[in-house]
């Protein structure tokens, strides 16, 4: 029904090219990706990381049982949690019987800010993809759960519903990373592929990844300035105690709700982060002194740095559910 | 100083707009606001929404800001689908090249454009989300590109510039397109009963 033309789109332009690259991309990575039931909504993606090794992204694993795993053959294995670690988003899950190819890792330098970059997901049964750049390359950071990521990668492209768990692949279908909208309040993350790395091992060996714990919610309060200068404090803000975990290191230590954390070692904290820097897995069960504020008069108290522990709340958060894809 | 606007992908892109852009009309109705269309064949027959044409009678924008008076011959809401006549005239129209949506893969670079917004010409790139089949044949295009709902009618294009679907619906940030397979079976149909009907009155 079509009639006569004037016009002949030319062949073998760039563009055409390009859209050969990217399907070819998409065909390859999309090899590794994986769908994960292990959640009421719509599947969630994972990437075939090692022989038999799954990494996901840890807010799309709702329920610790009955995974499930549609692989890029068709085939629906089980699966087992091997670990999780909230504070980097990831978990890893473990299949018996996987006969379809592990991830093509790229090189960390091809991280660029500008490179042309896809995601790629499986919510169901065909892998799905989005198209952007890199717009961010940082250094390592810190996240709100307290994981350390080795930089940070913002992607101007979209996470759609499902993504999460899935690849960032280069325009040759080589992994960057594992895409996530979890760690930011929904905005496009990528855990870069060395972290990936870091934490499987850990995941793969114990199950989990050892971070250190005081069990204090601490929020940055301003100080008066008489108070700073009756105490010569060096800083005039602190961090008030606004819960303690009844049993936790923190609560053991005698820490009341309410006082006011000055400084750890000798250093003035005046960020939560700050003492977050400070709980390192290797600094489980070492002592901490920590200077605080109480009524008014400084003290200080020694606190045994605990692990935390093993299923936190946010695990289960229903709230996580609803702010990750 | 570096012109980058005459690097090969840019260069493409522009000609493939401007080619394509002699293809893509306004759709104006009264009440339901402006759409795109496209020029199936150059004896007067446009493509579009049937959500853009719900009345019996659209004005149809060319590239060039001309305008024609277009009569709404077939629409069906099923498929989202409608087709308007014009009488071209002494005006040439350029009618769109089809391609083939049965070709596209996951990541394949798709070209949008339409009036998003009242804007005329607009252009938007974008990759194939998916493809959703049912039998085998293409249901719906969905493509990660952004659009507005001034595309509604408008092309979804290869990297060739052929058209392989009609834009026709934003769902979860993605682009929906009915496919092009389905707009010829939906001419085809239209045809079919036209040819009825005048044998019939015969």
């Amino acid at each position: 029904m079509a009639g006569p033309s004037t016009t002949t789109p030319p062949t073998g332009g760039v563009l055409e090219s390009l859209s050969n690259d990217l399907a070819g991309a998409v065909d390859r990575a999309g090899q590794s990706v994986v769908a994960i039931q292990a959640r009421r909504r719509i599947p969630a993606s994972g990437v075939h990381w090692r022989p038999g090794i799954i990494v996901a992204a840890h807010h799309t694993i709702q329920r610790e049982e009955d995974i499930t795993i549609s692989l890029a053959d068709g085939t629906t294995v089980a699966a087992t949690l091997a670990g999780r670690d909230p504070s980097t988003d990831l978990a890893v899950l473990k299949v018996d019987d996987a006969k379809v190819p592990v991830a093509s890792l790229a090189d960390g330098s091809a991280i660029r800010v500008g490179a042309l970059v896809l995601a790629l997901g499986r919510p169901g049964i065909a892998v799905t993809a989005s198209l952007g750049v890199i717009s961010t390359v940082g250094g390592e950071w810190r996240t709100w759960h307290g994981g350390t990521i080795d930089r940070f990668v913002r992607l101007d492209l979209s996470i759609y519903d499902g993504f999460s768990g899935g690849p960032l692949v280069d325009a040759s279908g080589r992994v960057l990373g594992i895409n996530t909208s979890g760690l930011s309040r929904g905005a496009a993350l990528a855990i870069p592929g060395s972290t990936v790395n870091r934490v499987v091992d850990q995941l793969v060996k114990t199950g989990r990844v050892a971070r250190g714990y005081l069990g204090l919610g601490m929020q940055a309060v301003r100080l008066p300035a008489a108070l700073v200068e009756k105490l010569s404090l060096p800083n005039d803000v602190g961090l008030m105690v606004v819960s303690a975990e009844p049993g936790g290191p923190g609560d053991t230590a005698g820490i009341l709700i309410g006082d006011v954390l000055i400084a750890i070692a000798d250093k003035p904290v005046g960020d939560p982060a700050d003492v977050m820097s400070l709980l390192g897995g290797d600094q489980i069960g070492k002592p901490l002194s920590t200077g605080i504020i109480r009524g008014g008069e400084p003290k200080t108290v020694s606190i045994t740095i605990g692990e935390r522990p093993r299923e936190p709340r946010d695990a289960r958060d229903p709230r996580a559910g609803r702010r990750g894809r | 100083m570096i012109d980058v606007s005459t690097g090969p992908l840019g260069t493409e892109l522009e000609a493939l707009a401007s080619t394509l852009r002699q293809s893509v009309v306004e759709v104006r109705t009264r009440g339901t606001g402006a759409g795109s269309g496209i020029i199936w064949s150059a004896d007067g027959l446009i493509v579009t929404n049937a959500h853009v044409a719900r009345t019996e009678h659209a004005t149809i924008v060319l590239w060039d800001g001309r305008e024609l008076d277009g009569v709404v011959t077939a629409h069906d809401p099923r498929r989202d689908l409608a087709t308007i006549a014009i009488d071209p005239g002494s005006v040439t129209l350029v009618a769109a090249t089809v391609g083939h949506p049965t070709d596209l893969r996951t990541g394949d670079v798709v070209v949008a454009l339409g009036h998003p917004w009242g804007v005329t010409g607009s252009i938007a790139l974008g990759i194939v989300h998916a493809v959703e089949t049912r039998r085998g044949a293409p249901r719906w295009i969905r493509a990660d590109i952004r659009l507005a709902p001034g595309n509604s009618g408008g092309p979804l294009t290869d990297a060739r510039g052929r058209v392989v679907g009609v834009n026709t619906l934003i769902a979860g940030g993605l682009g929906v397109a009915v496919p092009a397979t389905t707009v010829s079976r939906f001419l085809e149909q239209v045809q079919a009963r036209r040819t009825r009907s005048t044998s019939r009155a015969a």
